[in-house]
């Protein structure tokens, strides 16, 4: 049967030259995924990295190392800059554009229309280009995905089937985490077979949270077809203009420290002198302080200067936030939802402080100190304040 | 000359499209035994990110004095919203879109009432504000996807902006964030119309005193319009916006949530030892393990 939808198509992200570390874990996760597919449906698709800037060529080539099939890029003085028309206008014209499609698959020229499924990172760009580029494409979009299964799917919807049994062949499932961290939803995108209202949704598309998945190392063996998109621009298309760019510190840094002291709901019975005897800990160990999700949607009427400070999504540590190595990592009234241990696990020590042995975080942890943190605290800047003054002069 | 100019320049219309959410604030939040949201016993609000996007547009109302319209699609009780908006940003016309048919939809089909509703506002719009997202879930698509179908320039993450009201352009700085590496501050100039989704560290700022004074005189107007608010809504059936169908709710929703589960608890991947906090000897050993754990990984 000849299908009007193939491939998996990743929209990649670089900056000066270099992919965005994203781009490169989303080729390993299309490349396992299409692999499985392939020896399950005995097919032949093909992971499709699409790439736009100015001179790219030598970029483009690299995807294919890091595990691409092939690779469509369009290169354009226009496209150096990322400005969201122009680039959601080139990839949507890619992805319906059919001599790229029949330069991967001669064979499948005649039928095939669009990519069956296409990826985005979950960053300030693919964000909302993967937003934009849908709308235009009119299919669906999950965002912020951290997990993905290809199934057969037998179901009858009263709106997509219209209460008929039908089954989705080679349905892209898509998990994606809530904002606890403790439950995922799956999405799906699916044709509209209603009799009353039938429209095909394709691509199956997401936006890929950055940090789940893990990059292929890059093989200089691997071979595959680069081919040149020459995009149509509308000088409609170019009206934002990029005045100036500069790079700007962030006041929370987790690159450098040695040490983090993280805080969450467990401050909950006394916000603020909770709040502050983490950061009198912070600075006896010189740590930076991060913050559980929960947290950044500021739940506790608290000194506007406190909340500024630390209740903000820049803190936050978890898959939707920072992901740190700290030497060490000092967990005070943190639960351990997942999307908080995604973000600290590759810690070295792991000391949480928890009234609740059943809490979660114990499993992810060298030491459970058992106990409230307003108890637990004070004890140990006593302690370390008698133990690390020393340390500190080297 | 400047005010003969001001005058004859039409004015700036603005739009913010908003949404109610779970109260995520201690005492209005309730979360089940098993750390989820209890949707049933939290209340709702104004999201924080609508809310940001309404100070955004009373921003525009100080400055260029212009007109501020908000939007909705909730159920009738998102009203609330509506008033609360209000009071940010002094908004004389509220909108709510409201109908069974709309239930379940999607980002995009919930981007097509907003696209069909903004058309129905007063006057015809040169900015839309939308949060950077909600806070329960929702994707932050809703804003792209809605500026995309009404054919404005989508600008994300913006931080400030200023309008020149002669040339009907806006100046603009965005806060553009990526996987390893520093934040980068952009500034990027687009003439009207622009869509904008404001960025969470957003923050207005009237620095002479002709500002502050308009800022006063605009907040006590909003008071009084939020007082009687229900004088300046409106609310839309499918049929009232005139929607296609098909575009909207469960039809034009090219998703749906299949399942819903628990994140199946990670397998254990430390073996902790459990101590009582209330040791002092206890917390003595705790504190000598941090210290050889950051010493033995300096030397390397």
């Amino acid at each position: 049967m000849a299908e009007k939808y193939r491939h998996l198509y990743v929209v990649i992200e670089h900056e000066d030259g270099k992919f965005l570390p994203v781009s490169l874990e989303m080729i390993g996760e299309a490349r396992r995924l299409i692999d499985d597919f392939n020896s399950k449906y005995s097919s032949n698709e093909k992971v499709v990295a699409v790439i736009l800037g100015h001179n790219i060529h030598d970029l483009s080539k690299q995807l294919i190392e890091y595990g691409a099939d092939a690779v469509i890029y369009a290169d354009n003085p226009e496209l150096k800059d990322v400005r969201n028309t122009i680039h959601t206008k080139v990839i949507s014209q890619i992805a319906q554009d059919t001599k790229s499609l029949s330069e991967i698959e001669p064979e499948y020229t005649q039928d095939v229309k669009r990519p069956r499924y296409m990826f985005f990172a979950a960053d300030s760009i693919g964000r909302h280009l993967s937003s934009t580029t849908l709308a235009e494409l009119e299919s669906g979009l999950a965002s912020d995905i951290n997990k993905l299964v290809i199934e057969d799917i037998e179901m009858s919807h009263q709106q997509k089937t219209g209460g008929a049994k039908e089954t989705y062949g080679k349905t892209l499932e898509m998990y994606r985490p809530d904002f606890s961290g403790f439950l995922w939803t799956t999405i799906l995108c699916l044709d509209n077979r209603n009799p009353a209202f039938r429209r095909d949704y394709h691509p199956q598309s997401c936006s890929i949270i950055p940090g789940v998945f893990e990059s292929l190392k890059q093989d200089s063996s691997r071979k595959g077809k680069i081919i040149e998109f020459t995009p149509t621009i509308d000088p409609q298309d170019l009206k934002v203009r990029v005045l100036s760019r500069h790079i700007i510190k962030s006041e929370v840094d987790f690159d450098t420290p040695r040490t983090i002291v993280s805080f969450g709901r467990g401050i909950k019975d006394d916000p603020e002198p909770n709040i502050k005897l983490i950061e009198n800990l912070a600075k006896e160990l010189d740590a930076e302080i991060g913050i559980t999700l929960p947290i950044s949607k500021k739940p506790y009427q608290i000194s506007q200067a406190l909340d500024s400070k630390y209740m903000i999504p820049d803190r936050v540590i978890g898959t939707s936030g920072h992901k740190t190595s700290a030497m060490l990592y000092v967990a005070a009234g943190v639960g351990g939802a997942s999307q908080h241990i995604m973000g600290m696990k590759d810690s070295g020590f792991v000391v949480a402080i928890n009234p609740d042995e059943e809490a979660p975080i114990k499993n992810e942890c060298d030491v459970f100190i058992k106990g409230r943190m307003e108890d637990v605290v004070p004890l140990l800047i006593d302690e370390i304040k008698k133990q690390m003054q020393i340390t500190e002069v080297q | 000359m400047e005010t003969t100019f001001h005058e004859s320049m039409s004015k700036l219309n603005i739009a913010v499209i908003i949404k109610l959410e779970p109260d995520f604030s201690e005492g209005n939040v309730s979360y089940n035994p098993d750390g989820t949201l209890n949707r049933a016993e939290t209340k709702n609000t104004l999201g924080p990110h609508s809310a940001i996007a309404a100070h955004a547009a009373f921003f525009g109302r100080v400055m260029y004095d212009a007109k501020v319209s908000i939007g909705t699609m909730g159920p009738p009780i998102a009203d609330v919203a509506l008033q609360q908006a209000q009071q940010i940003s002094d908004a004389e016309e509220l909108h709510l879109y409201s109908d069974r048919l709309f239930a379940g939809a999607d980002t995009l089909g919930t981007a097509e009432v907003l696209r069909v509703g903004i058309g129905k506002m007063q006057g015809r719009i040169d900015i839309v504000f939308s949060g950077h997202r909600a806070s329960d879930g929702e994707t932050g698509q809703t804003g792209p996807q809605t500026a995309w179908k009404l054919g404005f320039t989508f600008l994300g993450n913006v931080i400030s902006y200023a309008v020149d009201l002669k040339t009907r352009t806006i100046r603009a700085r965005r806060l553009i964030s990526l996987q390893g590496l520093p934040n980068v501050i952009e500034e990027i100039e687009a003439p009207l119309p622009v869509f904008i989704s404001i960025d969470p560290t957003y923050k207005s700022n009237y620095n002479t005193v002709s500002q502050r004074l308009a800022f006063q005189k605009y907040q006590k107007e909003a008071t009084q319009r939020a007082a009687n608010f229900k004088d300046a809504l409106k609310i839309f059936n499918a049929k009232e916006l005139g929607v296609d169908e098909t575009l909207v709710g469960l039809p034009g929703s090219p998703t749906i949530v299949y399942k819903v589960e628990r994140v199946p608890k990670s397998t254990a991947t430390r073996r902790a030892e459990v101590i009582d906090g209330s040791d002092p000897e206890q917390i003595r050993k705790v504190v000598a393990k941090m210290k050889e754990a950051l010493s033995a990984m300096v030397i390397k």
